[in-house]
């Protein structure tokens, strides 16, 4: 029930406060004039001082400010500092800095601004437009601000300019450090690039900016710009009317930006990227033992040195046009199906649910039928009786229908999870995105449908609903390559302060750890060393001459169009064939590395992405690999 | 409570209001000066609009009794305490001190109303426990504390100016109402001694540096004493008559930083010279003599001490400024009321006369002898 406070009442209780209020009496009254008349002469006293001080400043020492404010005018300006280096795993630059020069102009310092844009127009080799398009642009800077006219300009310009200072009054000279892409385009989506800062970014760093800056726009550049950037340094100058230096009155050294030691290994990663060159896909290579990612590489690479300055129009849209992504870096956003690199996943669950034992069998007729639909596996003619190694062996999928099937798609998701799908894996780098692991309520909130079986033994051999990443793929191998624990991967080895000492170490993260025994791990590695090793396995492409490779092959449908049924591969065309998956663990013994390549639309896991991990076994053992 | 009567009418202090708005347009005409650009000053026009909410706070606390801040002012004070613990675990820093909470429209600081709520608690306090006899030790341990929570949690902020102001505040409301001299010995003696320990243990170095700097600022004149000095160029360079509106060369060089903020009275120094500056200082001083006229006006203890209250909070913030930017005490960040740019300062200050406007305007309401 409302009940409105009555105004009355709220009066009558008011005014019973009021009444309690005294009054002031007389004899109160005179000692409060007092004190006040005092308070008056304190502020009068205090005032005074003050007036003191001005007559002080203003009429005795006038003359002497005034020459102070006029003759000798003080600058501020800005000292770049050096941007930290980004570096690999032994301490060899992959990004390093170079000295950029900024041609600027100060509209307070010009005497004849029309003449002045004229020769600049000249010098710089633009026309005049362009040079009263950026003056336009920074129409509401102050005037003291230096507008950029040309940005990375050359040396002999640069001499020029330098030479005939005194007849361009008001142009300056501003050195600043740029990048330098010491293997080209090598881990461009990891290490990104650098862009003129924006007002969103400005406002947002308040004041440790100016216009003029450039800021980390993508990847490690910009994740770690706080630490990369350093300090800037300041110079105090003296100036003359026109803005020419006088003399230098002050100086403090830039603080040097710390540098970034990498996890990556330059060879491997210059060994992914040039065996994916020409193809869209990913590489990823692990250290199984602590998540350091060696190698995180997609494909194609984004033109870093388009960058430099300033990326054009017309790059930038034919980079966004491109059909093959190349903004995308599909190792951590690409999702696809993960194909049979799934039934690793299949395998666990299977063994930990104690629903099949390593020499449980199942016969493979190259199909079978499940409530009058029929599945087929990918060999036609069937593989016969099939028990856990043979299965992983040959990625027979009629073994996965059936373990699937008994397990349930709730529990596998479960084991998918702890092995690190359907959820993202925690690195540090923006954009990842997680992947899906369906389970029942899953279905039921999406589709708002009840799970059909038959969806199961899609899900159990990889395909159907489920959706992976690359890096997924490889933590999953590594988890499984190490026995069970799942680290979280990581790229930062080290930070290097400016004195050379290691202000972060490296320390491994452990996320969680595999459902499912250290045996049933076991039997599923010696699968995979099948599939590499044995006779008609799978993953024979990625075979070395002396260590034990453990590997599984994928292949992710695309799209399942009854018309390309029983065309051959190569004529059905690049969009609608499959991708290709392939991921190992070497030296199965004693796992060292987890390998994981996609190429999307490679067709067979085998011949599509197994070529490329065997580059990158080469490389990595290339020292142990007996001649 | 909200009751219309002619007489308040009557008693309105209509030369408070003309001095106000003399000062606001002085001080509207000086921000323009040092942030237009190209004809433009979008800080002037936010000033503007911060005024007209000024005015509107001015309307709704004239409308009330002050005497309910008697009932409300431990609400008040709580609600202040409670943003000032928000500021500092969520707050902005800007220059390593955390003072303001972004509403996002809206940068508040809560050190601002914090002012202006400790002297409503305190004037609350000291009248009632006004005994007439007095007070002793024992009695000033309550407002101390009451004063003192405000102080250290803007002390940590790190806000060394503001909270030095509070307590000058706290000790100018604390020495108007009756002491008893034993009492009064003991604290300036306790102060005497305290300064030495604080200076070693409570200052931080950069304050500590602050106030060196501002001893000897010749010593370091481009790294630390650069304000200090430029500021002094900026008013002595006034002269007599100043080298005239918008023709203030420090401001528009960029040589004197935060000039629309801490130094916006170097800017009018500049600009109108000893004469302006003093025109300036009378318009001002005369609205600080009416405030306390008002206080003596007042009908009930509790109005006088509220008035000589928001007396004493805007004396002090303007004298600390003004004699910051004259060189005379170290560069401490404290806005000039009404003149420097800011939203939370205005806005507490304009409350603080709402606040003496009402006192007048209620002087005949009586109460029970």
């Amino acid at each position: 029930m409302l009940k409105f406070p009555n105004p009355e009442d709220e009066n009558k209780k008011f005014n019973r406060v009021i009444s309690k209020i005294r009054k002031i009496d007389e004899a109160e009254l005179q000692t409060l004039k007092r004190r006040i008349n005092i308070a008056m002469g304190v502020i009068l006293f205090f005032i005074g001082i003050l007036i003191i001080r001005l007559w002080f400043l203003q009429i005795l020492r006038g003359p002497q400010y005034l020459k102070l404010s006029e003759n000798n005018r003080i600058r501020l300006e800005w000292i770049a500092a050096p941007r930290g280096n980004i570096l690999d795993r032994n301490g060899q630059p992959l990004i390093s800095n170079r000295p950029y020069f900024n041609i600027t102009w100060t509209k307070e310092d010009s005497t004849n601004p029309g003449e002045t844009i004229r020769e600049m127009a000249k010098i710089l080799k633009v026309d005049t437009s362009e040079i009263l398009q950026r003056i336009r642009e920074a129409a509401d800077y102050p005037r003291h601000l230096p507008i950029l006219l040309k940005e990375d300009v050359d040396w002999p310009t640069l001499v020029y300019i330098e030479n005939h200072q005194y007849d361009l009054p008001g142009i300056h000279v501003e050195a600043l450090p740029s990048r330098k892409y010491q293997f080209g385009n090598l881990a461009s989506h990891l290490v990104g690039y650098l862009g003129k800062i924006n007002k969103n970014e400005l406002e947002k760093y308040n004041g440790l900016y100016q216009p003029s800056d450039q800021i980390g726009k993508l990847g490690l550049e910009k994740l770690y710009e706080n630490i990369l950037r350093g300090e800037k340094g300041r110079r105090y100058v003296e100036v003359d009317v026109h803005g020419f230096e006088q003399r230098q009155i002050m100086e403090q050294e830039p603080l040097p930006g710390k540098d970034l030691k990498l996890t990556i290994d330059i060879n491997l990663q210059k060994t992914a990227e040039d065996a994916l060159s020409g193809k869209a896909g990913a590489v990823v290579v692990m250290d199984v033992n602590n998540g350091k990612l060696l190698t995180i590489s997609s494909s194609p690479p984004l033109e870093l040195r388009e960058f430099i300055g300033g990326i054009s129009n017309k790059n930038w849209q034919a980079m966004l046009n491109n059909p093959l992504h190349p903004f995308i870096n599909k190792a951590i956003q690409g999702q696809y199906p993960p194909g049979s690199t799934y039934k690793i996943v299949t395998a666990l669950a299977g063994l930990s649910e104690k629903v099949i034992t390593p020499e449980t069998t199942f016969n493979c007729t190259g199909s079978m039928k499940l409530y009058g639909r029929r599945y087929h596996c990918w060999k036609r003619s069937g593989h016969g009786i099939v028990n856990l190694k043979k299965a992983l062996r040959e990625s027979c999928d009629v073994y996965f229908y059936q373990v699937g099937l008994k397990v349930g798609v709730d529990k596998l998701a479960k084991y998918a999870a702890s092995l690190g799908l359907g959820h993202k894996t925690g690195i540090k780098l923006a954009h990842e995105k997680s992947g899906l692991v369906p389970t029942k309520d899953w279905k039921k909130r999406r589709y708002k449908q009840a799970w059909q079986e038959g969806e199961t033994m899609s899900t159990a051999i990889g395909q159907g609903f489920n959706l992976v990443t690359p890096l997924q793929v490889c933590l999953m191998t590594a988890t499984l390559a190490n026995g069970g624990t799942r680290y979280r991967p990581q790229l930062i080895s080290e930070i290097i302060d400016e004195n050379g000492r290691v202000e972060k170490p490296f320390k491994a993260i452990i996320d969680g750890h595999a459902l499912g025994s250290q045996q049933s791990l076991a039997y599923i590695r010696a699968g995979l060393v099948a599939a590499v090793n044995e006779k008609h396995g799978t993953g024979s492409v990625a075979k070395l001459a002396s260590i034990l490779v453990g590997g599984k092959t994928g292949t992710a449908q695309v799209v399942k169009l009854a018309q390309y049924r029983h065309v051959a591969a190569d004529e059905i065309p690049y969009k609608y064939r499959d991708h290709a998956w392939f991921t190992c663990f070497a030296p199965a013994d004693k796992p060292e590395i987890a390998i994981t390549v996609l190429v999307e639309h490679g067709r067979h896991g085998g011949s599509g992405a197994g070529p490329i991990a065997k580059a990158i076994l080469d490389e990595y053992f290339k020292d142990r690999l007996k001649p | 409570m909200f009751q219309f009567d002619r007489r308040l009418i009557f008693n309105f202090s209509w030369a408070l209001l003309m001095t106000l708005l003399v000062v606001i347009g002085m001080s509207l005409a000086n921000l323009y000066s040092a942030t237009a650009i190209n004809g433009r000053s979008p800080i002037c026009m936010k000033q503007i609009y911060f005024y007209v909410i000024g005015f509107s706070i001015i309307l709704a606390i004239i409308s009330v009794d002050y005497r309910v801040f008697i009932t409300w002012n431990y609400f008040l004070y709580t609600a202040v305490i409670i943003l000032l613990v928000v500021a500092m675990l969520f707050g902005n820093s800007a220059g390593g001190a955390q003072r303001w909470i972004n509403f996002g429209f809206f940068k508040l600081q809560p050190s601002e109303p914090a002012k202006l709520s400790l002297v409503i608690t305190l004037a609350s306090y000291y009248y009632r426990k006004d005994t007439g006899k007095g007070f002793t030790l024992k009695d000033l341990l309550i407002p101390g504390l009451l004063a003192g929570l405000p102080f250290v949690l803007i002390l940590k902020q790190p806000d060394l100016g503001t909270a030095l102001m509070l307590a000058f505040v706290a000790i100018s409301m604390t020495l108007f109402v009756k002491l008893r001299w034993t009492t009064l010995i003991i604290i300036v003696s306790l102060v005497l001694t305290i300064i030495p320990i604080a200076w070693k243990f409570g200052l931080k170095p950069y304050q500590r540096q602050r106030v060196q700097t501002f001893l000897n600022p010749e010593s370091d004149p481009l790294n630390k004493g650069y304000h200090i000095i430029q500021s002094k160029i900026a008013v002595g360079s006034g002269g007599r008559f100043g080298k005239g509106y918008l023709k203030g060369t420090q401001v528009h060089l960029d040589f004197l930083p935060e000039h629309h903020t801490d130094f916006a009275f170097s800017v009018w120094a500049e600009e109108f010279g000893f004469t302006g500056s003093l025109v300036f200082l009378s318009c001002y001083t005369f609205m600080l003599l009416l405030g306390l006229n008002i206080a003596l006006s007042a009908r009930d203890k509790f109005g006088v001490l509220l008035a000589f209250g928001v007396v004493a909070l805007i004396f002090w913030q303007a004298f600390i400024n003004l004699a910051m930017v004259m060189g005379l005490l170290p560069v401490v960040g404290m806005p000039l009321p009404l003149f420097s740019y800011g939203g939370s300062s205005l806005l507490t200050t304009m409350a603080g006369i709402g606040i003496l406007f009402s006192v007048r305007m209620r002087r005949f309401m009586a109460g029970k002898g």
